[in-house]
């Protein structure tokens, strides 16, 4: 006889204490209370990823664009190798890897977004809620739930780009194209100086980059070209004191030309990769808190994708007076300059050299310290789930 | 242009040409989005506040005395014996003093003192809009209380509610699920709220509401009464000691009706109490042992069902017999009625008020020995409908 099925005698016998079964949902004091059970977590899981529709859109975002762009090259290449060069290139590694890093924040947002309101709208709060459990343990259940669908595949769509990158890409090149000018490949900072010293005519040529232009003068530029032989040992000196002067500058250049022009380096990928992971669990996070404060879907989601596409871009491309600040507390500024250099435009400059993932600042803004760039990130991370959770316990249900 | 070069320049373009203009845009965008939440937000409240209870009434003379303690009506009655206590905490199922809800200046739910004996099919009987949800969910601390206090099965809450709710299992409104899922994946998702052996009960809390079979079929394609039952069946996951069940009739046909109360009955068999919300009067009538009457967020009356209905006026007795006209007479020189009718060969007898089953007996005694055949007797006693329209304003009187 089931438990539940109890009658006469049975009936009759007292019923067991409370907590006779296990501690009830809910009941423990301080910490251990919020934390989501493993089973509390994979039945969100379950919850989330029987959403058909919705984890077909993740995974076409997610590892189908990849898979379907580079198919589509690679055959182009196999049928036509003298019009379409190699599915592994580095333009299209950056150019792909950028375009999944802004769909896995959307997608990532919308799966957030699903995981913080659906309880609200379809109804099913209110029962979760008088089971006892901690609120605040329903809304961090969602978090690793979520995660552990969107990082794998995130992870997945990445191992692919990187996989045709490494064996259907161009040969290493040997040398990295500067201004016209051919720098070989793998130079540390004091080669590079030997090796531009060593080559005026090369040095007086790099003359021409924006960056050394600036930094030492253009009058001062224009005049180490060799306008006359009895002029050219004085341009070469010349040429000699602003590569030692500039040796910084033109040694960012460089190494920003040679990773935009050879495929990246398996640390590279390796940090292009989490780059790409923390881009979507933010917007998973983001989506989750915002879902949870609003109990709209729709609302969240467009609102992040707004954000997003719309106002994060015009952010980047404008110092807004006295409005910078401002400006850097939105974290797709953050993620911007915290952005591989690998996966940097030519144009790009700025920010911290090297710093974390050797970001390559926040396009046309002026940069913002390392550590405020960090706090923005975390604060995005921790603020929305602060928020969603307090949302969700102060909530009527 | 191949779709690699279009997914460059879709990642990249963005960042180049928008200029200062479109900042407008997007703070506009941003500002209409704000503005489109908020309103939704305030619709919401709006419409919930609507849902409650008009402005609250001055509240009628409203028996708050130990229920258990009521004597049971002398007749044998086949309903549960309300089993009778002492007012000590931890003896009631469930216990509210001075409880109160506003919404704005409504209060939905207004200075209810209520007393929910354990073991016994409970009815919180109220029309539209009187406040039993807002009740309910105040008690399973889905709203907070404005002011009171409340406790159940002896446990305050919400100062303690994780270890009150523990054996509490609730249907709030109706019971609402995950349609994408299954009934079974359903169970899970709350048996994983309700932590420790929940899990092992799925499978019997199924076999017990008669969906083991549809088990694994998506909710979404489950009728309003397989929803109910699924939603008793989320209750029992948790082996609650008390059930609280808001409108389980609504959206249920004649036999489904039949089921749930065949349900409720074999969970309060069990020794379980079942504290159930209704507007329909007849259906708590019959499943229920007692009853607290509320409108306006008030509980006008509560009781047990027998004792409500001696209350609700004197009992009557209907009398076929073979002379109609002999038996009025003689019922009224006998002074055993305090009124007699006649309805063709019908006769309709008003009992005295307090009058018991031995009075009925006389009754039928009397026509007996002066040779009037009695085809028939039955007793006639008001419903509850009666005197529920009665003692709530819906007759648009105070009560």
């Amino acid at each position: 006889m089931s438990e539940l099925a109890v009658t006469g005698a049975e009936a009759a016998a007292p019923r067991p204490p409370l907590g006779a079964d296990g501690s009830p949902p809910g009941a423990g004091r301080g910490l251990s209370a919020l934390l989501p059970t493993p089973d509390l977590v994979s039945t969100k899981l379950l919850e989330l990823r029987k959403r058909t529709g919705l984890m077909i859109t993740v995974v076409l975002l997610t590892v189908g664009f990849p898979v379907l762009v580079l198919g589509i090259r690679l055959l182009l290449h196999a049928v036509d190798p003298s019009s379409f060069g190699p599915a592994g290139s580095p333009g299209l590694f950056s150019g792909l890897t950028n375009a999944m890093a802004e769909f896995g924040f959307i997608i990532a947002a919308t799966v957030g977004a699903t995981a913080g309101a659906t309880d609200l709208s379809e109804g099913v709060f209110r029962q979760l809620v008088v089971t006892g459990r901690n609120r605040v343990a329903l809304y961090l259940a969602r978090i690793p739930a979520g995660l552990s669908i969107l990082v794998p595949l995130a992870g997945a769509g990445f191992a692919v780009v990187c996989l045709v990158t490494s064996f259907a890409g161009l040969p290493e090149p040997t040398a990295a194209r500067m201004n016209g000018v051919s720098v070989p490949m793998r130079l540390s900072e004091g080669q590079l100086e030997s090796w531009l010293l060593t080559h005026p005519n090369q040095a007086t040529q790099l003359a021409g980059l924006p960056l050394l232009a600036s930094g030492g003068g253009s009058g001062a530029v224009a005049k180490l070209g060799p306008s006359s032989p009895a002029e050219q040992p004085a341009a070469v000196r010349k040429a000699r004191a602003e590569v030692r002067k500039h040796i910084g500058t033109i040694y960012s250049t460089y190494t920003l030309a040679e990773v935009t022009q050879s495929n990246p380096a398996v640390n590279e990928m390796a940090k292009i990769g989490a780059w790409l992971e923390l881009e979507v669990a933010i917007g998973f996070l983001a989506g989750l808190g915002l879902g949870s404060l609003t109990g709209q879907r729709t609302v969240s989601t467009i609102s992040l994708i707004a954000l997003q596409l719309i106002v994060t871009p015009i952010l980047a491309a404008n110092v807004i007076p006295y409005f910078i600040n401002g400006q850097r507390l939105v974290v797709g500024l953050a993620m911007d300059q915290l952005r591989p250099i690998a996966l940097g435009s030519a144009n790009g400059g700025g920010g911290p050299r090297a710093a974390l993932f050797g970001g390559r600042g926040a396009l046309s803004i002026p940069p913002m310290p390392t550590w405020a760039m960090v706090a923005v990130i975390v604060g995005w991370m921790v603020v929305w789930s602060a928020v969603g959770a307090f949302r969700m316990a102060r909530r009527d249900a | 242009m191949d779709l690699t070069t279009v997914a460059v320049v879709a990642a990249t373009a963005p960042h180049r040409h928008f200029r200062f203009g479109l900042v407008l845009l997007g703070l506009l965008l941003v500002a209409a989005i704000v503005f489109l939440v908020t309103r939704i937000m305030r619709q919401r409240e709006a419409r919930q506040v609507r849902d409650e209870p008009r402005a609250a009434q001055p509240q009628a003379a409203s028996p708050t005395a130990d229920l258990a303690q009521r004597p049971r009506p002398s007749e044998p009655a086949p309903r549960r014996q309300v089993r009778s206590r002492s007012l000590a905490q931890g003896d009631w199922a469930v216990e509210t003093h001075g409880l109160t809800k506003r919404f704005g200046a409504n209060a939905a739910v207004n200075d209810v003192e209520l007393f929910v004996p354990r073991g016994c099919a409970f009815g919180y009987l109220g029309p539209n809009g009187a406040g039993k949800t807002t009740l309910i969910r105040t008690l399973l601390g889905l709203t907070r209380a404005d002011s009171g206090s409340m406790a159940l099965l002896g446990i305050p809450v919400p100062a303690d509610r994780g270890r009150a709710l523990a054996r509490v299992g609730a249907i709030v409104d109706e019971p609402r699920f995950f349609g994408h899922l299954s009934g079974r994946d359903n169970l899970r998702v709350f048996a994983a709220a309700r932590g420790a052996r929940a899990g092992d009960r799925i499978a019997p809390s199924l076999e017990r509401v008669g969906l083991a079979g549809r088990a694994d079929d998506k909710v979404r394609s489950y009728s309003m009464g397989m929803r109910q039952r699924l939603g008793v069946a989320s209750c029992l996951l948790g082996d609650p000691q008390l059930l609280i069940l808001d409108e389980p009739m609504n959206g249920l046909d004649p036999a489904g009706m039949s089921e749930m109360r065949a349900m409720i009955d074999n969970l309060v068999e069990e020794g379980r109490t079942v504290m159930l919300s209704s507007h329909l009067l007849d259906e708590v009538e019959r499943t229920c042992d007692a009853v607290a009457i509320v409108d306006r967020g008030r509980i006008v009356r509560q009781g047990s069902i027998d004792q409500l209905l001696r209350e609700a006026g004197a009992a009557a007795v209907r009398v076929e017999c073979s002379d109609p006209g002999a038996a009025v007479r003689l019922l009224e020189e006998a002074h055993l009625a305090d009124s007699v009718t006649v309805n063709g060969d019908v006769v309709g007898v008003t009992l005295r008020s307090g009058a018991t089953r031995e009075e009925i007996a006389a009754i039928n005694r009397l026509l007996v020995s002066r040779e009037i055949s009695v085809y028939r007797l039955e007793e006639a006693r008001a419903s509850l409908e009666n005197w529920f329209l009665s003692v709530t304003s819906r007759l648009g009187r105070t009560p």
